[in-house]
């Protein structure tokens, strides 16, 4: 089984760099996990189409704001509340994506083997090359999140 | 009517705000419209080695990278006063061609084409991508997803990385190309011509066959007589790349043609108490409000204005398209916003066919690629099209290069105003004895995405999914209604 683990962000927008540290922090920890891969994208929409594809199953990992403590970690769907990545680029949001891609024959995890991790971020809006301080306590406990997805995937 | 002040948009708001005043009759007196603005870029920048620019404006747009990564390069040559060779310049519009196509592509298909191609009163589940696919037929997806492809496969040839290039340098760039990478480059090219060509007919096939849809394209609801500006070469065809900045006034006629390092003599912006957003605007002609015609100075910059700026294009099927483009929609310059999304076809296939130019020129393969800069850094200014409009890169630096002033003009910039000014049609049209008529988000929505706007696009989601509320206030500023889009 393929697995992806997918850190999304923007590296110099203050904490919307988050899904991007945590993907880098899993690395450190599994990149020699076997049939695991671990990337870092910076787009959303059709961007993650292609990055999908080849996989069973994936994790996504972005910044959200839905209003809760700064840190908060959501356990998303492909239906739930769209992250800023998995909202739009331009005018697709990631679902349409992926039913673009599989009519056009694409090899592509199903909706319910797609997870996102969203993390409650502060300011995404000011330049900045540094997480806000909730953000960088999220980063162990978002790294062992994923770590008991692999796992939870593993013992499946 | 009684006077409100309107806070411009908190920092921790992610959503667009349109206020809407009436008046005692229920009519639209005005409509004031508020984005999330990214921030703090200045601050950001000084301090910071100028050849850092190209790597770390391309991170300012999530889907135009290329853009800012190109106008960053210019920047840098200016500041470094440092010509670039022949082959460096060619590779560089080769690339930025491969960007267009490629950006044009997604924009159309995913975003303005639903509009059309489903037709505006579809239901909102089937006016996006899929809906198109659907009408257009299923092979379409393929086509548009091979574009996408190969457009991100050969940046990544030239530029050392797929998205955010890798490349660019004060003199020139990095790295060239090889015989056999050309050949794939020409291969591709061919075939994004055909993608191209495509395209416009499916858009005469579905669009301009059908009379609803053509009366929408040139109805009065986002008809603004305004200026238009586009970077045309030295025959005053468009160049997306290289030129000097054309400006026509409302009847076409030149208005003013200067070099990118002059913008500042050019333009100005206006500050409005209501909003962050800043309004450019022309400086000769003055700030007459959010009005159309000749004596306001708002102006567009966007596929439209740049082929109404241009006397034509500079290859031989899109110079073509060109004619039948203004042909159809009763001659130049054309003002019906909506258009802008054919005008983008047609600067599609143009691209495509730059593309192919450019990777058949004799010294596209030569080594000669760049220049080693020797002068002291000072001042520069790069100026590029991006897809959604003229993109403006402007450095200072000390004599070490190490920035200590930075000024952006993004695409969208420069529509600050018509946008605001679509927004405020839209709502003229559509509510009316206070009460609003259903659709008016969609309308509002559609006013946007015909400029493919870069609304902080670095980290949010867009209009077309945007997040959006509109509140309707009474004359006293009492809110009387909201309609939310798209918000949690």
């Amino acid at each position: 089984m393929r697995s992806l683990v997918l850190g999304l962000g923007n590296a110099i927008l203050g904490d919307d760099a988050v899904g991007l540290r945590v993907a880098r922090a899993v690395a450190e920890r599994w990149s020699d996990a076997e049939g695991v891969t671990i990337a870092e994208e910076e787009r959303g929409g059709l961007a993650l189409l292609e990055q999908l594809t080849g996989f069973d199953r994936a994790l996504l990992i972005d910044a959200i704001q839905t209003g809760a403590p700064a840190g908060t970690l959501h356990h998303l769907g492909v239906d739930s509340v769209p992250t800023q990545r998995t909202a739009t680029a331009h005018g697709i949001n990631l679902r349409m994506a992926l039913e673009m891609g599989r009519r056009s024959g694409l090899s592509l995890p199903a909706n319910k083997a797609i997870a996102i991790l969203g993390i409650e971020a502060g300011d995404v809006l000011t330049f900045a090359e540094t997480l806000s301080p909730e953000l960088e306590l999220a980063i162990p406990p978002a790294v062992e999140a994923v770590r008991e997805w692999l796992r939870h995937e593993e013992d499946a | 009517m009684q006077r409100i002040s309107i806070d411009p948009i908190t920092r921790l708001e992610g959503h667009g705000k349109i206020d809407i005043f009436l008046n005692e009759e229920g009519e639209v007196a005005n409509a004031y419209f508020q984005i999330p603005e990214l921030r703090g870029f200045e601050v950001f920048c000084v301090g910071r080695p100028a050849e850092d620019m190209p790597n770390l404006t391309d991170r300012i747009c999530g889907v135009c990278p290329e853009a800012h990564h190109m106008a960053a390069s210019k920047a840098l040559d200016a500041l470094w006063h440092v010509e670039v060779p022949p082959a460096g310049k060619k590779l560089r519009e080769l690339m930025y061609s491969i960007f267009f196509a490629t950006d044009h592509t997604t924009h159309f298909y995913a975003l303005g084409g639903p509009d059309f191609i489903v037709g505006p009163d579809a239901p909102a589940a089937e006016r996006n991508i899929l809906g198109v696919i659907q009408k257009v037929g299923m092979d379409v997806a393929g086509k548009v997803l091979k574009m996408r492809h190969d457009g991100h496969y050969l940046i990544q040839m030239m530029a050392a990385r797929r998205v955010q290039p890798n490349w660019g340098l004060p003199g020139g760039v990095s790295r060239g190309i090889n015989e056999e990478q050309r050949k794939e480059i020409e291969k591709l090219g061919r075939d994004a011509i055909e993608f191209a060509l495509f395209s416009l007919q499916a858009f005469r096939d579905i669009v301009l066959k059908n009379k609803a849809y053509v009366d929408l394209i040139l109805g009065d609801i986002f008809n603004h007589h305004t200026y238009s500006m586009g970077m045309v070469d030295a025959n005053n065809r468009t160049n997306f790349y290289d030129g000097m900045i054309r400006v026509v006034d409302p009847d076409g006629k030149e208005f003013v043609k200067y070099a990118p390092k002059d913008y500042l003599n050019v333009l100005a912006e206006h500050v409005e108490p209501w909003t962050y957003l800043k309004f450019p605007y022309l400086k000769k002609v003055g700030w007459k409000g959010f009005v159309d015609g000749k004596d306001s100075g708002v102006y567009k910059a966007t596929p439209l204005s740049r082929l109404n700026a241009a006397d034509g294009l500079a290859t031989p099927k899109a110079q073509e398209a060109y004619d039948e483009f203004y042909k159809t929609l009763g001659g130049k310059p054309v003002h019906a916003t909506l258009a802008t999304h054919w005008a983008r076809l047609v600067e599609l296939l143009y691209a495509t066919e730059r593309w192919v130019e450019l990777a058949t020129d004799p010294e596209i393969t030569s080594p000669n690629y760049r220049t080693i800069p020797t002068a002291v850094p000072d001042e520069g200014v790069g100026t590029v099209e991006a897809p959604r409009g003229t993109l403006t890169h402007h450095y200072k630096t000390d004599s070490r290069g190490i920035l200590t002033e930075v000024n952006l003009i993004v695409g969208t910039t420069n529509n600050y105003a018509p946008i605001a000014m679509s927004c405020k049609k839209a709502a003229e049209k559509l509510i009316h004895k206070g009460k609003v008529t259903e659709g008016l988000l969609n309308m509002v929505e559609m006013g946007f995405r015909a400029y493919d706007p870069c609304f902080g696009c670095a980290t949010h989601s867009l209009p077309g999914q945007m997040p959006m509320e509109v509140r309707l206030r009474g004359p006293n500023g009492e809110v009387l209604e909201v309609l939310t889009k798209n918000l949690a």
